[in-house]
């Protein structure tokens, strides 16, 4: 009988073991460092990915052509596109197999998504199901949904076995890019572009300083729209950014606004797509009035112009700093 | 004279389960620290949230803080809306590696004995006598993360042979899959968590029984830690899906 139960306990060990080496920090360390020594193929462990270590960055070779706004679906076929060419070609082929298309279009791979959302209740649990298959997407949507609405694709990859946890980076991606995609303007398409994404002599601070988003400027009291629906993360007020708000919209993609002269919503609020969220200013450390607009990926700031697709017509001379 | 047969050789089952006899002293202690710990890193994952909004709160307050003198002005973008995520994480990594060193490692000095139970009621007991923040909370937030650490190994097992067997057993992969888990799960509550739970009641009441008996210390005593383990105690009860095995 001892024998037996002690003959339990090691295959209850045994189990306990194999959970640790995929769901704990030492043992996505021992993973990583395995990998490493065995010079396999470098995929990210999930654990440490989810730390922040070994995010791939984002590389977008070119910005858009000339676009008029992407709907939502047509936004997250572009992503999943774009996710899919990171993907190896062999992968590539499987996925759009597995789905019955043809060509990986934006529009096929779109309208397949659209589709797919409305037969698995979610668009997180229909870009899983693009990259991993109806049967993964249909398992984790069981078992995370229970009676709490729609899953974020966090807790559907948390029900996957690690195996898809490749696939699982490729649907983080294409729901990262769709959501980026989509966004739209905050300020109307007149307004001028008075200081552009990246490295530029800091006019007030001294130096060359990365400039994370892009200045418009506006006058005092323009209303400053919500670029896509999501939730305030931010609302606050300092010398440097003046008064700002943070867009949280899922899916790692968030927004920030800085030098408003009033902010008309506060941390938790929901905001719809296009609602007025600030009346523009020229609040905190600025030379002068315009709405600083920032858009934030996991893997950090990027160019918005890059997600706008038509840049505005004209960049006006001077700075309206930072 | 015929000779007698010799005793049929041991099968391999039984050299197995003799063997598996003579580590259970290395294998057990480990199988606790283990399930500990995943538990433990299932609770952090759904605090995320929640130090998330710490962080959002506190890199506002920090941002109003520096942004008043020209010096530290710069400042204000050491932790900007784009590292915001990744702070609030090192933030959760931070915690869950406390929480580990508070609940999992001491579970490497597991040591059996025959009267676990007889030694979970004395304990038990004793603890509801004198009640102290240790004899309280530490076995209670190990009790919540090893049910929490039991779910995740049962979905762990689920999910593998749900899609292992697919192709084997084809449609009868799913009730295979979830019977799998749900035995496991049972097991685990059974076998592994609740030797982690006595242990940790064996390590708080030791070094409860070294406070001195003055009121107020049994309850400032392990304080800080308490602080730290109740909301990631609270957390594992919502990360512990008992009956979605049952659906």
């Amino acid at each position: 009988m001892r024998r037996a139960r002690s003959l339990a306990d090691l295959a209850l060990a045994a189990l306990c073991l194999w959970a640790a080496w995929y769901h704990t920090p030492p043992g996505a360390l021992l993973r990583t460092a395995l990998a490493r020594l065995l010079g396999g193929r470098g995929a990210t462990p999930a654990l440490l990915s989810y730390y922040g270590a070994g995010a791939r960055p984002l590389q977008l070779a070119e910005p858009l052509p000339p676009r008029a706004a992407l709907s939502p679906g047509a936004a997250l076929g572009l992503g999943a596109q774009s996710a899919l060419e990171r993907a190896s070609p062999a992968d590539r082929a499987q996925v759009l197999a597995r789905a019955g298309l043809r060509s990986g279009s934006t529009d096929a791979l779109g309208d397949w998504i659209g589709r797919e959302a409305q037969r698995q209740g979610s668009r997180e649990a229909a870009v899983l199901s693009l990259f991993c298959g109806e049967e993964a997407a249909r398992f984790a949507r069981d078992r995370a949904g229970g009676a709490r609405g729609a899953a974020t694709l966090e807790e559907l990859a948390r029900q996957l076995p690690p195996r898809y946890a490749d696939r699982v980076g490729l649907a983080a991606t294409a729901l990262t890019l769709g959501t980026a995609y989509a966004l739209a303007w905050p300020l109307p398409d007149s307004a001028q572009v008075t200081s552009f994404f990246g490295v530029r002599a800091h006019p007030l601070l001294g130096g060359r300083r990365f400039h994370s988003g892009i200045d418009l400027g506006v006058p005092v009291g323009t209303p400053v729209r919500a670029a896509a629906e999501g939730v305030v993360r931010r609302a606050s007020d300092d010398r440097v950014s003046g008064r700002l708000v943070l867009l949280d919209h899922g899916s790692g993609v968030s927004t920030v606004y800085c030098h408003n002269d009033a902010l008309l919503v506060a941390p938790g609020d929901a905001v719809a797509k296009g609602q007025v969220i600030a009346l523009s200013g020229n609040s905190g450390l600025s030379t002068g009035p315009h709405l600083h607009y920032q858009l934030d990926l996991p893997q950090g700031p990027a160019d918005p112009l890059l997600f706008r697709g038509a840049r505005p017509p004209q960049f006006a001379a001077g700075g309206t700093e930072p | 004279m015929p000779v007698p047969e010799s005793a049929p050789p041991a099968g391999a089952l039984d050299a197995a389960a003799r063997l598996a006899d003579r580590l259970r002293w290395f294998f057990l202690p480990l199988a606790l620290c283990a399930l500990v710990a995943v538990g433990v890193h299932t609770a952090a994952d759904v605090v995320g949230e929640l130090i998330l909004r710490m962080v959002d709160a506190a890199d506002a307050a920090f941002d109003g803080l520096a942004a008043r003198w020209t010096l530290t002005a710069p400042l204000v973008d050491l932790v900007g809306p784009s590292q915001r995520v990744f702070f609030a994480r090192g933030v959760a990594l931070l915690w869950e590696l406390v929480a580990d060193a508070l609940l999992a490692l001491p579970m490497l000095g597991y040591d059996e004995r025959a009267d676990e139970v007889k030694r979970f009621r004395q304990l038990a007991a004793k603890a509801w006598a004198r009640p102290t923040t240790l004899r309280l909370v530490h076995p209670l937030a190990t009790g919540a993360v090893a049910l929490a650490g039991s779910c995740a190994v049962g979905r762990l097992l689920e999910g593998t042979l749900h899609f292992g067997l697919r192709g084997a057993v084809g449609s009868a992969a799913d009730a295979l899959a979830r019977g799998c888990a749900l035995a496991a799960v049972l097991g685990l509550v059974a076998f592994i968590a609740w030797r982690a739970v006595v242990h940790a009641l064996v390590r708080a009441d030791a070094r409860s029984d070294r406070i001195p008996l003055r009121r107020a210390r049994a309850f400032t005593v392990g304080l800080p830690g308490a602080l730290l383990l109740l909301p990631l105690a609270l957390a594992a009860l919502r990360a512990a899906p008992l009956l979605s095995f049952l659906r």
